[in-house]
């Protein structure tokens, strides 16, 4: 009778036991989540890393494929663009000479998610326009390469990376001229003294 | 009777999407200055080298990344042609040395600022419209083409594949031109004779 007893008390505690080593492993995998989605800046073991984002490289960097995404890091005094494990493409960031900052929005969903609303009835597509856009931060870096050429390269960031990326290009010796912001101010106050 | 009637206008409506996609934005290229004789595609027309300057933006208030864009996509173009030797950007230190070298410049003369999540939404705004002038000189100042061209995306696309349009346009117009006899070819047949 006490046998019984005592393998039921065993049956009972481990019954409560698995979920709370359940409840563990989900709660350690939300706390990971969360950390990870909150790390917006990529930044890799290496100390020498500045800075890095997940960027798509629209044009004109030498020898990366047009609207390939890939990391942009600032490393060693360096401005480098590499897409997954292809070869790293880099520029020297005293040869930048000027960086612009610019805005831009874009419609989720491609083609299929365009088609879908010119075929969805009663307007119901402008509807789903309101919601389906997402802003980005267009980076325009001017460079020169060793035999003189003027070269620029467009990059896409995610909304607020493009300031600090352009920020820290300036703080490590770039030029920056700031024409965008001023043209912004301009709009702003001809705004104000209406 | 009915199902016809509520079908045919979603098929219209694919029908215009599909169309506006497979059609290519058409080449519209005005003269500005006088014609010169048939376009010269063939391949033995003489080889020139060319160099980009970098685009003048005028009085137009455009950012300078549509600048970038337009530079770094008539680079690109204008190597797909074939029609020059060597494509050289703007700057770069051996151009002096280079024969036969022409210059491209590029200033814009309007620009319409589009937005491509007004374009993505079933209405017929959002278009970034993009109007150059493009002239082509030799070292000595001569202008040998001078054109007014245009670049637009309406439907699909950013705002910088107006850019690319724009630059694909230059490229065919300078493409289709003929251009006058280099001196390293008129040498060559020189020789010949």
């Amino acid at each position: 009778m006490d046998d019984l007893d005592t393998l039921k008390g065993i049956v009972l505690e481990r019954s409560l036991l698995i979920p709370r080593s359940v409840v563990m492993v989900l709660l350690l995998l939300i706390v990971c989540t969360v950390a990870s989605s909150d790390q917006k800046a990529i930044k890799p073991s290496n100390s020498t890393v500045t800075i890095g984002f997940r960027a798509t490289h629209v044009l004109g960097f030498e020898g990366a494929k047009n609207h390939s995404t890939g990391t942009l890091s600032i490393q060693d005094r360096v401005l480098r663009f590499q897409k997954g494990s292809n070869p790293i493409r880099q520029v020297t960031i005293a040869s930048v000479q000027d960086v612009f900052l610019g805005d831009e929005s874009k419609q989720v969903g491609g083609l299929p998610m365009t088609l879908g609303k010119a075929v969805a009835p009663f307007g119901g597509g402008r509807v789903v326009s309101l919601f389906a856009h997402k802003k980005y931060d267009t980076v325009a870096v001017e460079y020169v390469a060793d035999d003189g050429g003027i070269h620029g390269a467009i990059f896409e960031l995610n909304q607020g990376q493009g300031k600090i990326l352009r920020d820290e290009l300036a703080a490590m010796g770039a030029h920056v001229s700031h024409n965008d912001e001023v043209k912004h101010n301009k709009i702003e106050v001809t705004n104000e003294s209406k | 009777m009915k199902a016809n009637k509520r079908v045919s206008p979603f098929v219209i409506a694919v029908a215009i999407m599909m169309t506006a996609v497979a059609h290519p934005p058409q080449l519209s290229a005005q003269t500005a200055a006088t014609e010169l004789s048939a376009p010269g595609k063939s391949s033995h027309n003489p080889k020139w080298s060319v160099q980009v300057k970098m685009i003048d933006p005028g009085d137009v208030n455009i950012s300078a990344s549509f600048q970038i864009g337009i530079y770094e996509s008539l680079l690109n173009e204008l190597s797909k042609t074939k029609r020059f030797k060597q494509v050289l950007r703007d700057g770069e230190r051996n151009s002096s040395d280079v024969p036969d070298l022409l210059i491209l410049k590029t200033t814009i003369e309007k620009y319409t600022a589009g937005s491509e999540t007004q374009r993505a939404a079933p209405t017929v705004s959002g278009a970034t419209k993009l109007t150059v002038r493009s002239q082509l000189c030799t070292r000595d100042g001569q202008i040998l083409f001078d054109r007014t061209v245009h670049g637009k995306v309406l439907f699909m696309g950013s705002n910088f594949r107006a850019t690319h349009n724009l630059a694909r346009n230059v490229a065919k117009t300078i493409e289709q031109s003929p251009l006058p006899v280099s001196s390293m070819s008129a040498l060559g047949q020189s020789g010949q004779l």
